[in-house]
């Protein structure tokens, strides 16, 4: 009882006197996970829409794919892009093995059918009178995509935010094609790995409460912002 | 302004994709080295006196000995840090690395409670005294699967005994230091390295003493070697070179023998031939 | 005369079953035009088809002006409106809604605000401006899917039962509505309606349909 209130005792004095390594760990943490998502966002949402909107073949297929792959294990998304960019791997020429942005790459994999799928949800739910309505004041075929997706928001965003969550917690899938190198790849998951293994675990902890306040605050906003979406509140 | 938005975050992207290529104009190489390694702290001791003589960033990548080895042999490190010597000699025998070389070394212990009831004080060979202790004695390990963890395995397995499960093996799935605390505690025999033994007995208030040593068998042995550019066309075979003679040339011998623990305890024994 | 619409010829089905059959009808003057019909007849369906957001499966629907054909593009969709019978309001303010329109043509700001306003004023709503749209009452509704078609100035408006589910005051202040733009004579009005003494109140001609023809 009294390593883990020392554990916590210490963890707040080190979030206190913010070092500059923990800083520098926090900072590239956020950095991956927004990129990531980033990418994640700029493909899937369009996706996640173009199949809320048309019909085509092999539209439940590719969901069913998608869905599934919103469940895909981290390690194994690590493994096969470690082997693509590995330098004996067909991408090894690129030299992204070992860098952040081979783990952005993989978070942009784990987000993706996350923000894809659940946009799709989000766009079938809206009323098709929405379309049918901005079609008839005279919007343009994006136009109409637009207020589809404007109507879909609070759906949407719980996607992003979703994407979010598993994108900062990941530790499997960027600690394999990162190597948690110290100032280079080394991000708070995977901190927090390490400093455990090592019986650190002042630092392990600060790093998690950290993590958690993180994830709190977005959270925090979200709520904020689907509150005010709500009906019958502004 | 959803367009705006969509382009400012665009632009973000850009800058940190492009980030990372402008990084290879500084000289970076890639190390495969183990977590024991890279968790003592001698790298984050030894590299900034390196970059700073040579300009050469080393990046470590730290996982278990055979990963570390694997990840040689697939072009993905430019030199390799490790502590299996067997398997490196095997692995240079194959071509995969090139121009290995002796580091340095640390070594393990066997300690014991003062009294010594199993009578292996002084012993010049780890394995008889593990056969001591399995007969009069008890043993605490590590049971984490860490490299001392696997030293005590492979003297077991010399001698022919198979521990697990026995009523005088107690698997403590701990850290050293813990470790240690629980053999002073059950007053069992346990098998240490000499730093962490160093740093711990006294603060520890352990009735403990280093029972054997010596015994070649104990010592771990660090070898460096560059992976074989012939082999991989991205390797940065002159910079590896570079960092590989720098450790095994009087300064870079004199910086690792003047790397201490946080207790003052000097933990690794240059060797390099 | 301005925008003149001829249907020729419109058959529609869905899924095998015939809605419109050989259906045509030529919109020459000005004035208000009152479709009439059983549930089920066609009439929604006659509307969205020549609003242009549906296509027919056969026959022509040909929009001129003094004589000229018109291609029927965007250019075109934007000089006609129809309001939608459950309207379709979007999950934001009632001026944003009614807004929507004008940005979507790219007005905005002063002018866009003044055109907004002015609708609003129209249909009665002015003081319900910043209220969400959703939280409207069906009467409301039909006034704001009104104010929302009315401030894009089109043309041809089209009504699809402005007043199904509306009570009397606010069906009155519809109908008003529809009397101002019918003496306006500047918009064509074609609406569809169940309610006979609506039609002849409103009506310059009623065509009456049955079985997906106009009889
Ligand atoms: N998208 C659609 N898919 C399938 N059937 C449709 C579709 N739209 C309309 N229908 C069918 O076409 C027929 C005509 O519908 P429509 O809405 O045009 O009738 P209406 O004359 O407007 O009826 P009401 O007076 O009840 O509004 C109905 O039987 C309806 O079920
Ligand atoms: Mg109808």
């Amino acid at each position: 009882m009294s390593s883990i209130y020392d554990s916590f005792s210490q963890a707040l004095s080190l979030i206190f006197h913010l070092d500059a390594e923990l800083l520098g760990i926090i900072f590239l943490s956020m950095k991956v996970s927004c990129i990531g998502l980033l990418v994640a966002v700029v493909l899937g949402l369009p996706l996640g829409v173009f199949l809320g909107i048309k019909k085509f073949r092999l539209k439940g297929i590719l969901i069913t794919v998608l869905n599934t792959f919103m469940g895909l294990p981290p390690v194994v998304v690590g493994l096969f892009l470690y082997l693509l960019l590995s330098r004996s791997g067909p991408l090894g020429f690129l030299s992204l093995l070992y860098t952040s942005t081979a783990m952005v790459v993989a978070q942009s994999i784990l987000a993706f059918p996350i923000v894809a799928a659940l946009t799709h949800s989000a766009v079938i739910g809206v009323d098709p009178v929405i379309g049918q309505a901005s079609s008839t004041l005279g919007a343009t075929r994006l136009q109409v995509s637009l207020a589809v997706i404007r109507e879909a928001r609070f759906g949407i965003v719980s996607g992003i935010v979703a994407a979010f969550g598993r994108v900062v917690a990941e530790v499997g899938a960027i600690l394999i094609v990162g190597g948690n190198i110290a100032g280079y790849t080394r991000v708070m998951t995977t901190a927090i790995a390490l400093e455990t293994d090592k019986g650190n675990f002042e630092l392990a902890v600060a790093l998690g409460i950290i993590l958690i306040a993180i994830s709190l605050l977005i959270n925090s906003v979200l709520h904020i912002v689907q509150k005010k979406g709500m009906v019958g509140v502004s | 302004m959803f367009r705006k938005a969509v382009f400012c975050l665009f632009l973000v992207l850009c800058a940190v994709v492009v980030r990372p290529v402008q990084g290879f104009a500084a000289t970076e190489i890639i190390c495969s080295s183990t977590t024991s390694t890279d968790n003592s702290g001698l790298f984050g001791y030894i590299l900034p006196l390196f970059e700073k003589k040579t300009g050469i960033k080393v990046k470590v990548v730290a996982l278990g000995t055979g990963a570390a080895i694997e990840m040689g042999k697939r072009g993905d490190a430019d030199v390799a840090f490790v502590h299996a010597k067997e398997q490196e000699l095997k692995a240079v025998k194959e071509g995969f690395f090139v121009n290995r070389h002796d580091v340095m070394y640390n070594d393990f212990v066997i300690i014991g409670p003062v009294d010594d009831p199993a009578r292996i004080r002084g012993m010049k060979s780890a394995s008889e005294a593990f056969k001591k202790i399995a007969a009069a004695g008890k043993f605490v390990s590590r049971g984490d699967k860490s490299g001392t963890n696997t030293k005590e395995l492979q003297l077991w397995k010399m001698v022919g005994i198979e521990p697990k499960g026995q009523a005088w093996y107690i698997e403590a799935g701990q850290g050293m230091e813990k470790t240690q605390r629980v053999a002073d505690e059950k007053r069992a025999y346990t098998l240490t390295d000499r730093g962490t033994w160093l740093a711990t007995k006294d603060k520890d208030r352990l009735a403990m003493a280093i029972l054997v040593e010596g015994d070649p068998m104990l010592f771990n042995q660090y070898g460096v070697m560059a992976v074989n550019p012939a082999r991989f066309k991205g390797v940065k075979y002159k910079e590896a070179m570079e960092f590989v003679d720098w450790l095994i040339s009087k300064e870079g011998q004199q910086t690792i023998a003047s790397f201490k623990d946080k207790n003052g305890n000097q933990l690794f024994f240059p060797d390099a031939k | 005369m301005g925008l003149r619409l001829a249907v020729s010829g419109i058959a529609k089905s869905y899924n095998g079953d015939t809605v419109l059959r050989d259906c045509s009808f030529t919109f020459k003057e000005h004035g208000v035009y009152i479709l009439t019909g059983p549930n089920g007849c066609g009439k929604s369906t006659f509307l969205r088809i020549c609003a242009l957001i549906e296509t027919p499966d056969s026959g022509k629907i040909d929009y001129s002006l003094d004589g000229g054909l018109l291609r029927p593009d965007l250019g075109l969709r934007r000089r006609l409106t129809l309001v939608l019978p459950k309207v379709g309001v979007f999950n934001t303010s009632v001026s944003r809604n009614v807004a929507y329109g004008l940005a979507i043509r790219g007005i905005r700001s002063h002018e866009s605000e003044r055109r907004v306003n002015k609708a609003l004023e129209f249909v009665q709503l002015g003081h319900k401006k910043r209220q969400n749209a959703l939280t409207l009452s069906s009467g409301e509704t039909q006034r704001l899917g009104i104010a929302r078609a009315l401030v894009i100035e089109p043309e041809i408006l089209f009504l699809d039962e402005p007043t199904a589910s509306v009570d009397q005051k606010n069906t009155g202040i519809i109908e008003d509505l529809i009397l101002q733009m019918k003496k306006d004579k500047r918009t064509t009005v074609v609406m569809a309606t169940h309610d006979r003494e609506q039609a002849e109140k409103l009506a310059d001609s009623v065509l009456a349909m049955k079985d997906g023809k106009f009889s």
